[in-house]
């Protein structure tokens, strides 16, 4: 059994770094090694800004109270977790080019690299998410 | 009524993930066979916390609900199975309930958690770490079969007790994992 879980971020809303980071926390707890790649939209998770607002889908607005109410941890509280259990974030090296990014930009800790790095560490892993 | 336990987490209001990822770092206090209570409200925990044991390799025991909060129960590291059995005298699972009958002892060695979730009728528990200390609440006239979960802890407790003197001891295998009779979950 592969102890691997690779997995694509390449949407930006807040449902979207929640699938993410909740997978990725429990494939952590569960022992196993966990690589998150974010390209295109996927970057606003891990932006310095972005991510402590990360927009609802439209018309979804309404969901803000529920998370209150289940006591959800906040997106920087997971990914913070997520690091603090040795998940693995590695930004796209052409998106943040076109979107004339730079690793300041973006929290401590990511690697950057390309569609290989990912695909390296994804080649013998299971399961491998996109979201 | 509540159980013995080594570890208590408290993980009430807490949503998915947090009871998973909080467990897995309380673990790490725990020791090799000891059991965690952990405390949740999130309902989804239960199948989570399931699944999880099961996926890193500790014994999931049960689950019951206490004034609105789930009480989940799980001992560490399920590597039962791998130790070689020393003790030479044993009986199977299907015996020990005619021979007990006529007058033996069941003893349950494992923890107050495991015993509280299952356990065969009329058995009397007193979890490994606490036998030595409770050697005078057991006849060494009457016969002694020791069981547990695979036969691991009570071929243990089967050779402690055969130092102690008891001479009519016997390790029960399977173990009560491998039970096909009714199980209580009656305490007294």
């Amino acid at each position: 059994m592969s102890n691997k879980v690779a997995i694509i971020a390449s949407n930006g809303g807040l449902f979207d770094a929640y699938k993410v980071f909740n997978i990725a926390t429990a494939a952590a707890a569960t022992e196993k090694e966990v690589s998150i790649f974010f390209t295109f939209e996927g970057l606003n998770l891990i932006h310095k800004q972005s991510m402590q607002q990360l927009p609802m889908p439209e018309g979804r607005e309404h969901f803000a109270e529920g998370f209150e109410k289940a006591n959800v941890p906040s997106i920087p509280q997971l990914v913070e977790m997520a690091q603090e259990m040795g998940v693995k974030f590695i930004g796209c090296q052409m998106t943040m080019d076109v979107m004339g990014l730079t690793k300041e930009d973006f929290i401590d800790g990511i690697e950057v690299g390309g569609a290989v790095t990912f695909l390296e560490f994804a080649k013998d892993a299971a399961p491998s998410l996109t979201f | 009524m509540s159980l013995k336990v080594d570890v208590k987490l408290d993980c009430k209001g807490l949503a998915c993930p947090m009871p998973i990822v909080k467990t897995k770092k309380a673990m790490n206090d725990v020791n090799d066979g000891q059991i965690i209570e952990v405390q949740a409200t999130d309902k989804g925990s239960t199948a989570d916390l399931k699944a999880w044991s099961e996926s890193v390799g500790h014994q999931y025991i049960g689950t019951k609900e206490e004034n609105g909060v789930l009480l989940h129960y799980i001992r560490k590291n399920d590597d039962d199975n791998v130790v070689e059995k020393k003790f030479a005298s044993t009986i199977t699972n299907g015996e020990i309930i005619d021979r007990a009958a006529s007058g033996g002892i069941i003893l349950d060695v494992r923890e107050e958690a495991e015993y509280a979730f299952g356990h065969i009728e009329g058995s009397k528990s007193i979890p490994m770490g606490e036998l030595e200390d409770r050697l005078v609440e057991l006849d060494k006239d009457k016969e002694v079969y020791v069981i547990c979960r695979t036969g691991t802890r009570s071929d243990l407790a089967a050779q402690k007790l055969a130092e102690k003197g008891f001479t009519k001891v016997y390790n029960v295998l399977p173990g009560i994992g491998s039970w096909h009779g009714d199980l209580s979950n009656e305490l007294k």
